[in-house]
């Protein structure tokens, strides 16, 4: 029941935000450490072996933020949670018609009913529209992969460091047009 | 870059993880080594990126974490692959497969 959990954690974020982020902190902070004594096992001296895992690793700001969106959004990606979802809200909606039909329109109670039906479908539009957004944002965000950050890229733009890549036949980066490190060379 | 070509990037990133995670539980860290130790180096991912990725993962619950102690003594979130995700895996090295041998197919095609 994966879908339990995704929903357990996703109200839990909800509910400690803060934790959320301090625990997304603790975890890249582990891996920047682990990445510095390897380099300081590799021969680096302490100080360029911790420059060279931060660099390594990315903007970490972002990165960070990317992980505690994810932990905050709904967990739409679970087909069933999905399809529970979709036929709540559709019982709630025609409930909350209902409701707001069988009133009579002449008292104080019935404009109430009213109008807290009308909020209740406009809030359920909003968690729909919320969440259709929020899918279409981690479409769009996903610059991981095997691309390098365009920060980093500011940094790598040299034709040495990419012909160095390129000659060890290592699979690198696309650039945000899409291309390889050798098209950059002969296309720029 | 277009949206399709993101995507493919996404699910081989993905399928990498699946498939470290498939040989047992493993920090992120340990991830990232991992991934590079059985593509000879050959796959060079920005570490960072891998998180984001992990995370998508998770919610999708094709793996599972929880906080334990790494052999170094410290705190580390460990990753393990679900059922679901190992199925999920399966499905990825065929469409991988299929995909693989079609480009191949096409490029070899005089």
């Amino acid at each position: 029941m994966s879908w339990i959990k995704a929903t357990l954690s996703f109200i839990n974020a909800r509910r400690h935000p803060d934790e959320v982020t301090r625990e997304v902190e603790t975890e890249l902070r582990f891996h920047i450490e682990m990445r510095t004594r390897a380099n300081i096992e590799r021969g680096m001296k302490p100080q360029d072996a911790q420059s060279a895992a931060v660099q390594s690793f990315g903007d970490f700001q972002r990165v960070k933020n990317s992980c505690c969106e994810i932990r905050r959004s709904l967990p739409f990606d679970s087909t069933l949670f999905k399809m529970g979802l979709h036929i709540m809200l559709a019982v709630l909606s025609g409930l909350a018609a209902l409701w707001a039909v069988n009133v009579s329109h002449h008292n104080l109670t019935g404009v109430m009913r009213q109008l807290i039906a009308i909020a209740v479908l406009a809030y359920l539009f909003i968690v729909v529209r919320r969440a259709q957004a929020q899918r279409r944002s981690d479409g769009e965000h996903m610059h991981d992969a095997l691309a390098p950050s365009t920060e980093r890229f500011r940094a790598n733009k040299s034709l040495t460091s990419d012909l160095s890549d390129a000659s060890s036949g290592k699979i690198t980066a696309y650039d945000e047009q899409g291309r390889t490190p050798v098209e950059r060379m002969f296309k720029s | 870059m277009s949206k399709s070509k993101a995507g493919l990037l996404q699910g081989t990133l993905d399928m990498l993880i699946l498939k470290a995670l498939s040989l047992g539980a493993l920090h992120g860290y340990g991830i990232g080594q991992r991934i590079a130790q059985i593509s000879d180096d050959a796959l060079k991912i920005e570490e960072g990126s891998l998180y984001p990725g992990l995370y998508r993962l998770e919610r999708r619950g094709w793996i599972e974490s929880e906080w334990d102690v790494s052999d170094n003594n410290q705190r580390a979130k460990f990753y393990k692959l679900t059922r679901s995700g190992r199925k999920q895996l399966i499905l990825e090295e065929q469409n991988w497969e299929r995909l693989a041998g079609a480009t191949m197919k096409a490029l070899r095609a005089s």
